[in-house]
């Protein structure tokens, strides 16, 4: 463990090996709301850096009963930088490159504004209160089953 | 992990472990099993621990969703870990075709999607186009364009509101005595209510009819509806003789019902007053044992009236309504006259059908009783009185609204009910009707001097492809008009609009070619299209 200071006192920074593992035990276990899940591609991978997320549909939304597969990857430098995030299974979203199904993080607010102590699991259930926002629950969506 | 000890054999116990099964409204639920069972036959047990079959589960772990044919361990499955689950629709059944001599079976389970009250809301509803695609309306509607229409309103549910937001379906609302009549006029109908006197209590309270209407616009009560009639359904069927009940209801009320609103045998066709509106689309299997070679004796002998198995007729097939068992010849793909052969006009197959081309006006009478009809005479008066609705229906389609626009002698003579009601009497019709004959048989003759005068006509010479468009877009709502054919270069396509665009002084071809098709030709439009990119 690495200690950091700052101007209130000092807080733990943890590695971030350590603070991935901990993100893997969450998305075993299940911890959360139930309605996002997450979990590594490839348990081989040293770096856990290729992961696998869904969000399940919200409620009164074209989304819902959808499942949404998505793909996060996470660089060395996280969790100090964001990961990328794009969108495996096909959606039509404001903040979602219609080409690519790349998670834009210009117009999606935890990716612009991000912080250290940030999760995937925050990313993807903010990603599914953006699908229940104003803009996006009544778009028309591609048809189910269909991936960028 | 959970393994267990080795048995007399030496061999390991199977690898049991508990696992937490975490569903989308927060429930929580544990299950014991056998890490190197599959996905499927885990589903299974977790169906008896819980309400959702095992065809309707949807398992996700770890961001993934599990395959039924793979195993738990082979997805990294431990014991103590979450799996979530979602409850997906039920998979359609895997339809297997009945033996030649097997008899048809009367009686659906309740738990079939046509089965009881809830089948039946879903095959009305505008989300059931799968239940029954051929043609299926309450007034008997049997358009090809039916399952397209209604995958539309699914998706949109607006479109929906919008519709029933309109003021010509306001006053439908208004008058439960119109809709009464409506419906009454099928001959079926009113059969199926006089066997039902049930039914016609619900036709006779108006705020039964309103109360159906609001569902129809507000998808989410529609679906509200839909999960309370499952749920009444389930009750029911759990419950002593209640099975029964269903396939009595099933029986009594909902196979009559389809049969009303859908196309019966041969015989039923002067029966149903609807029944003409489908062409030859509606028939029996017996009558197209010619056309389906697959037919067995057995099929075609039986009473009963089978569903008809032919693929639905090419809306835009020069022959679209009239052969019936003959073999159609196939399209010539590469030339432009395929572009005007059979222009959908009135939304249903093409005008020669339609209206009487090719059967020597029958369907034309029918058109005329249609019109005379006093429900259809009401319904008009109605438009006609209300110049908003009036003016909703013309802006509906672009064409239309650009004619009015332009031209606005025409729009006071489309706002004149004496003008209207000339237009829809009986002898108009006629020589419209006439008109459309004659302008069919000299379409052939004209198609290949057509093609020569494509490239050379002047800004003001609109050739016939661009009347039969018109004609097509102002028939099917603009949506459904005749497809523009592709294999044309857009330089010799758009000659004349990249000469005025050129005199205008754009004289980047590419661009130009670009925005005209875009607008489909239309200067103006093209025009300020290519204003607003320079602006940019």
């Amino acid at each position: 463990m690495t200690l950091g200071s700052s101007g209130a006192g000092s807080s733990v920074v943890v590695p971030r090996n350590f603070r991935l593992l901990e993100e893997l035990e969450r998305g075993e276990k299940g911890i959360g709301d139930g309605t996002v899940s997450y979990g590594m591609d490839d348990a081989d991978d040293i770096y856990m850096r290729s992961w696998t997320g869904t969000i399940i549909g919200p409620h009164n939304t074209v989304h819902e009963g959808r499942i949404y597969q998505l793909k996060l990857f996470c660089d060395k430098d996280y969790p100090e930088k964001p990961p990328s995030v794009r969108f495996h299974s096909r959606i039509n979203m404001t903040c979602v490159n219609h080409e690519t199904g790349m998670v834009d993080p210009r117009k999606f607010g935890l990716l612009a504004n991000w912080q250290r102590d940030y999760t995937m699991e925050n990313i993807l259930t903010q990603l599914k209160k953006e699908m229940a926002a104003s803009q996006n629950r009544k778009l028309v969506q591609p048809p189910e089953g269909t991936f960028f | 992990m959970g393994g267990g000890d080795a048995d007399a054999g030496g061999e390991p116990a199977a690898a049991q472990a508990t696992l937490h099964i975490r569903c989308t409204n927060g429930s929580k639920f544990a299950v014991r099993a056998d890490l190197g069972a599959t996905v499927g036959t885990f589903k299974a047990i977790v169906a008896d621990s819980c309400d959702v079959p095992a065809p309707q589960q949807r398992l996700i772990y770890k961001g993934r969703i599990l395959k039924d044919e793979q195993t738990l361990a082979s997805y990294g499955v431990e014991t103590d870990h979450t799996i979530h689950m979602v409850r997906g629709a039920a998979p359609p059944p895997a339809s297997t075709a009945p033996a030649a001599n097997q008899e048809p079976t009367t009686a659906a389970p309740a738990s079939s999607p046509a089965a009881g009250l809830g089948g039946l809301l879903q095959n009305l509803g505008a989300t059931g186009a799968a239940a029954n695609s051929g043609g299926l309306g309450l007034f008997g509607s049997g358009l090809p364009e039916l399952d397209h229409m209604q995958q539309q309103l699914a998706e949109n549910p607006n479109l929906m509101r919008e519709i029933m937001n309109m003021p010509l379906m306001q006053n439908l609302m208004n008058s439960p005595e119109l809709i009464r009549s409506i419906i009454m006029n099928n001959p079926q109908m009113r059969e199926l209510i006089d066997r039902n006197p049930d039914l016609a209590h619900v036709l006779n309270d108006p705020s039964i009819m309103r109360q159906t209407f609001e569902a129809v616009r507000n998808p989410e009560l529609m679906r509200e509806m839909m999960r309370n009639t499952d749920r009444a359904m389930s009750n029911i069927e759990s419950s002593p003789e209640g099975f029964n009940m269903l396939r009595r209801m099933y029986e009594t009320v909902q196979e009559p019902f389809l049969n009303a609103t859908t196309m019966g045998s041969e015989g039923d066709r002067n029966s149903n007053p609807f029944a003409a509106l489908l062409g030859n689309q509606g028939s029996n299997q017996a009558r197209d044992s010619a056309a389906n070679g697959t037919t067995t004796a057995s099929d075609t002998t039986s009473g009963a009236p089978a569903p008809n198995t032919n693929p639905l007729p090419n809306p835009w097939g020069p022959n679209a309504g009239s052969a019936q068992g003959a073999a159609r010849s196939p399209p010539a793909t590469n030339t432009r006259s395929t572009t005007a052969g059979g222009p959908g006009g009135l939304g249903s197959a093409d005008f020669g059908s339609t209206l009487g081309a090719s059967g020597g006006g029958s369907d034309a009478t029918f058109l005329t009783q249609v019109l005379q009809n006093p429900t259809m005479m009401q319904m008009m008066q109605n438009i006609m009185s209300n110049p908003q609705s009036m003016n909703q229906l013309l802006n509906m389609n672009p064409n239309v609204r650009n004619m009015m626009e332009s031209n606005t002698q025409m729009r006071e003579m489309i706002q004149n009910p004496e003008f209207i009601r000339q237009l829809t009497s009986p002898e108009t019709l006629q020589q419209l009707i006439s008109f459309q004959q004659s302008l069919m048989s000299q379409l052939g003759q004209q198609q290949t001097g057509q093609e020569r005068t494509q490239s050379a006509s002047g800004a003001g010479n609109v050739n016939l492809n661009t009347l039969m468009n018109m004609f097509s877009g102002l028939g099917a709502g603009g949506g459904l008009g005749v497809p523009n054919a592709p294999n044309v270069p857009p330089e010799e396509l758009y000659a004349t609009q990249l000469a005025q665009l050129q005199e205008m002084g754009f004289f980047d071809t590419q661009e130009n070619i670009r925005a005209l098709a875009a607008t489909a030709g239309n200067v103006h439009a093209a025009v300020e299209r290519l204003l607003g990119n320079m602006g940019q």
